[in-house]
């Protein structure tokens, strides 16, 4: 005989309230991770007030360890040798969590705080810092006058010769690896990919020997390009790659089927699908060569002047124009490097946030 | 007819005292090892199953069916406490293992989860694992000391069927294997940590029809030491296997229930409301 | 009965490239596609020239000597050994430091984290990738020294009686443990990433067959999760690697070059770095000679660092491959 669902006890379960009985710990456990989180602080207090050790030391050398054997103590009096373990590593990973941001934080507040000194004077916002050049100074200047207009003038030119070059032939590449059907196509990717390894010191190293030793050109914004597109040129290829990828095969048969040609299909129907994947490779390329400095040091050089031609004289730039004023050992030039660095990364977060957004609608568009 | 319309006659009334009675009788049927009281789960706000009252006999199989989407894998994962593991996830009323609640406070999961195991629909050896590493990773990954591996692994093996055809290549990789292998040397990593429930959520709906019936033998046997609960789309293999059998449904927008309950033949033979009767003459699901 | 007709086979292939448009379209993309292996083997050639001069002139000794004395007429004596060994070392220190982090931080952020703080955690690395080598050497020289050169005291204070300890100078500023905590911050996002990915693809019916025989963390990650992440963490690391093999900018204000090999001492001040040798004496180069050593030594820098990406892609693909 079966027994049949009672339907008269559906009044009773609709009482029932949902509930996470596996979330409540049980006194003991409680006790111990209160015992765990306090005794090291307690101790460590006592450290503190009582011997030279200085603060942050006392806090990784000392805090830390006594605070993962608190946690693993704890978790072995209450789960045994399997919540030991555990508990070390969550212990750890936060902790590596925490070492991150506090890197992260470090590095953008010093930016921003030492590098407004250099923006913000004491009537606002110094645009001239912005938009002079640094003819007519000199290390001790005061920072009202002169300014990396002339290195954000260079940057741009740089990154633009550099663009030129690297994104159409970063984009045929991609284009070759997805569309044609070839045995070399292997043998391309490896080439691009070993391409992405290339230090940016032995690209500087290379348009140096090839074009400037050997007389062919000077050492100009063009050279700079150069072997800004040298570096350029993968991260271009690699994206370009994937995007082109995620286009269905199906546009493609059915603009062949339409009797286009193989390139018309490409250029006409291909890539204007994949149009904010491309945008978002050639920001990701500018994004990843906007701040080398090495390259520039030997290819570009400095100045202090706005250059406008692209060929003919040694240029400015912001990683250089940072590089130069670094170890000073005069304050305002100091000043100025922060004020150029925070100009940098500001650039750099527009690039980092164009292309997340661009990479999220692009995501969007294929639900 | 619509459920409120067949709850409402003279002859479901009837039922339900005769049912009372037999209840009675039924828990008389030996030993329960493990049995769900007023088990109701949700997903978030969703509840997607409501009021599962089932018993388990030791040493017995009892086979869930029911049409897809309608909560038993669902159900099955609060026997083992898998379920909790799902963000979101909630229950209301209590599962008790030899007559314990295994929610209560100062019950270890991992404790629970030895001694209930779980086999699952697609067969999971660990890759990276020969055939003797996969028997023995149960007792690496939850701390359990036994000695002897070497028997425990031929032990294992033979219970689940597949020590003639593993026995001399144990060091060979896991992935060799074909699939009703697979599974086979996955029931034999349950075995290892010596359970004494067995869950099983669909094991051979993935299988070629051999290897589910050398399954469905290796069920039997287990089934004289182990209780055995199987989630199955497979009404034949239910009718083979299982002693007693819980139908499942939910209607749209709707908690699934245990709709009727009881040992196989009655279930399959004389099913006494109208939906199981449907099920099991495959009119739907 | 007449013979069959002979057939003329006709490719398909070459039928579809018979457009006019379609075959410079196909030349100029094949044309482009090349530039990478143009450029490399460019490299592998020019520099190459120079290297092949500096050991002809000098011989081996190129590679093997810590001397660098240039103006010597005809016989020049100076080699990156010190360099060589020393890029090494701040890249030992540097793996040191970052993979036990990256490895924490893909764990917490795959396994730990609530989904909305991993999204964050994820950003976060994301950005520390984007930061300029140069803003890091600014940083690094003043914000990183000053502490890092306490921090280093005290180690020597209390512990220098370990070798790697040791400090005759009393200076702690431009050591290559500083360098090399500068390299981990630059390896740390590369490794964490890739790790981060590799170990979110643990098939999740593997994680569940660990969970239903009640495994903690601990035991899934040993057992499931990390040789099921191997490869890919490998490739990573090897990534990581070849980045901070060729890394110039970021140390070159927080270390202090010294010619001679400083073999184990990380808190003195003396280190060498085939990178940052390169630009610290470019601007000084005596004479075409110097110059020519400097494009040796980056022949060779261009050398091992392409070995370790190639070996990195390498097993990152093969890994790759072999899960599907």
């Amino acid at each position: 005989m079966t027994q049949v669902l009672d339907r008269e006890q559906i009044a009773e379960w609709s009482a029932q309230q949902p509930q996470r009985p596996w979330t409540k710990k049980p006194a003991r456990l409680q006790a111990w991770i209160a015992v765990a989180a306090l005794l090291p602080a307690a101790l460590v207090a006592l450290i503190f007030m009582y011997t030279e050790i200085p603060g942050p030391v006392l806090l990784v050398a000392i805090y830390f360890p006594l605070q993962l054997l608190a946690a693993g103590i704890a978790a072995v009096a209450t789960k045994g040798r399997q919540g030991a373990a555990d508990s070390v590593i969550i212990v750890l990973s936060v902790g590596a969590t925490l070492f991150s941001f506090i890197i992260l934080t470090s590095v953008l507040g010093s930016l921003i705080v030492r590098g407004l000194e250099a923006l913000w004077g004491e009537d606002g916002f110094r645009s001239s810092f912005l938009f002079q050049n640094n003819v007519y100074i000199n290390p001790s200047t005061p920072l009202e006058y002169g300014g990396l207009g002339h290195a954000v003038i260079g940057t741009l030119m740089i990154v633009l010769i550099a663009s030129l070059i690297a994104v159409p032939i970063g984009i045929a590449t991609a284009i070759y690896i997805t569309e044609v059907r070839g045995r070399a196509v292997p043998y391309v990717r490896f080439f691009v990919q070993a391409m992405s390894g290339i230090p940016s010191i032995v690209a500087g190293l290379f348009i140096l020997t090839v074009l400037i030793v050997s007389g062919a050109m000077n050492q100009s914004a063009f050279a700079g390009g150069l072997a800004y597109a040298i570096l350029m040129l993968p991260t271009v290829a690699r994206t370009a790659e994937e995007v082109l990828r995620l286009i269905p095969e199906d546009l493609r048969t059915g603009a062949l089927a339409l009797g286009s040609t193989r390139a018309r299909v490409v250029l006409r129907v291909v890539i204007p699908a994949a149009k904010t994947g491309v945008i978002t490779a050639i920001i990701l390329g500018v994004a990843r060569v906007i701040g080398e400095t090495a390259p520039l040091l030997l290819t570009s050089l400095k100045s202090d002047q706005t250059i406008l031609n692209p060929l003919a004289d040694p240029i400015a730039a912001l990683p250089t124009y940072i590089f130069d004023n670094v170890a000073l050992p005069y304050p305002g030039a100091v000043t100025r490097a922060w004020g150029a660095a925070l100009v940098l990364m500001i650039l750099v977060l527009i690039l980092f946030t164009l292309a997340r957004i661009l990479g999220r609608d692009r995501l969007n568009r294929f639900r | 007819m619509s459920t409120a319309e067949y709850e409402s006659t003279a002859e479901y009334e009837g039922d339900v005292t005769v049912l009372e009675e037999q209840f009675m009788e039924q828990k008389s049927v030996g030993p329960i090892e493990l049995e769900s009281q007023d088990v109701s789960v949700w997903f978030g706000q969703r509840k997607v199953l409501e009021g599962v009252n089932i018993a388990f006999p030791k040493n017995t199989v009892t086979a869930l069916i029911g049409p897809s989407g309608c909560g038993k894998s669902t159900y099955i994962r609060t026997l083992n406490r898998l379920h909790e593991l799902i963000p979101g996830a909630a229950l209301a009323g209590s599962v008790l293992y030899e007559g314990k609640d295994i929610y209560d406070t100062d019950i270890d999961p991992v404790h629970i989860r030895l001694q209930i195991g779980m086999v699952f629909q697609k067969p999971n050896p660990f890759p990276s694992m020969t055939i003797r590493g996969n028997v023995l990773s149960g007792l690496k990954l939850s701390g359990l000391k036994r000695d002897q591996h070497d028997d425990i692994v031929e032990e294992t093996l033979t219970s689940a069927g597949l020590w003639n055809e593993v026995k001399d290549r144990l060091d060979s990789a896991a992935g060799e294997l074909s699939g009703g292998q697979q599974q086979r040397l996955v029931i034999a990593r349950a075995l290892a940590v010596q359970p004494h429930v067995l869950l099983m959520d669909e094991p051979c709906s993935a299988l070629d029809p051999t290897s589910t019936l050398k399954i469905e033998e290796t069920i039997r046997e287990l089934s004289k030491d182990i209780t055995i609960v199987i989630v199955t789309h497979n009404m034949q293999q239910a009718v083979r296997v299982s002693d007693y059998t819980a139908f499942f449904l939910a209607a749209e927008n709707e908690p699934g229930y245990v709709i009727e309950q009881g040992p196989t033949t009655d279930i399959f033979g004389s099913p006494r409301d109208q939906r199981t009767l449907d099920y099991v003459n495959g009119r739907f699901g | 009965m007449a013979a069959p007709p002979t057939e003329t086979r006709r490719d398909l292939d070459s039928a579809a490239t018979s457009h006019r448009g379609d075959r410079i379209f196909n030349r100029g993309i094949t044309v482009a596609a090349f530039t990478a292996l143009l450029v490399l083997a460019g490299i592998a050639i020019f520099l190459g020239i120079a290297a092949v001069e500096a050991i002809t002139t000098q011989g081996w000794s190129f590679l093997f000597t810590t001397e660098w004395k240039v103006d010597q007429g005809d016989e020049p004596v100076a080699g990156i050994w010190g360099m060589l060994y020393g890029s090494v070392l701040l890249s030992v220190i540097g793996l040191v430091i970052a993979v036990p982090v990256s490895l924490l931080l893909s764990v917490f952020i795959v396994f730990l984290a609530p989904r909305r703080l991993g999204r964050v955690m994820t950003n976060v690395i994301d950005l520390m990738a984007a930061i300029p080598s140069i803003i890091l050497g600014l940083w690094a020289f003043y914000l990183l020294s000053p502490p890092a050169e306490q921090w280093q005291f005290l180690l020597n204070k209390y512990l220098g009686w370990i070798p790697i300890f040791q400090n005759d100078s009393g200076n702690f500023n431009g050591t290559p443990f500083i360098a090399g905590f500068v390299l981990a911050i630059m390896m740390i996002p590369i490794i964490t990433s890739v790790s981060r990915e590799v170990l979110g693809r643990t098939p999740p019916e593997l994680i569940n067959a660990a969970e239903a025989l009640g495994c903690s963390l601990w035991t899934m990650l040993r057992h499931v999760a990390l040789p099921y992440g191997r490869g890919g963490i490998v490739g990573g690391i090897m990534l990581g690697l070849g980045r901070a093999l060729g890394e110039t900018i970021a140390i070159f204000f927080v270390l202090k070059l010294v010619y001679d090999i400083n073999w184990y001492k990380i808190i003195e001040s003396e280190g060498g770095s085939v990178a940052t040798l390169i630009v610290a004496t470019f601007g000084e180069v005596s004479g075409p000679y110097e110059l020519n050593l400097l494009l040796a030594a980056g022949f060779f820098l261009f050398v091992g660092t392409l070995a370790v990406n190639v070996i990195a892609n390498l097993i990152v693909q093969k890994t790759g491959r072999s899960e599907r």
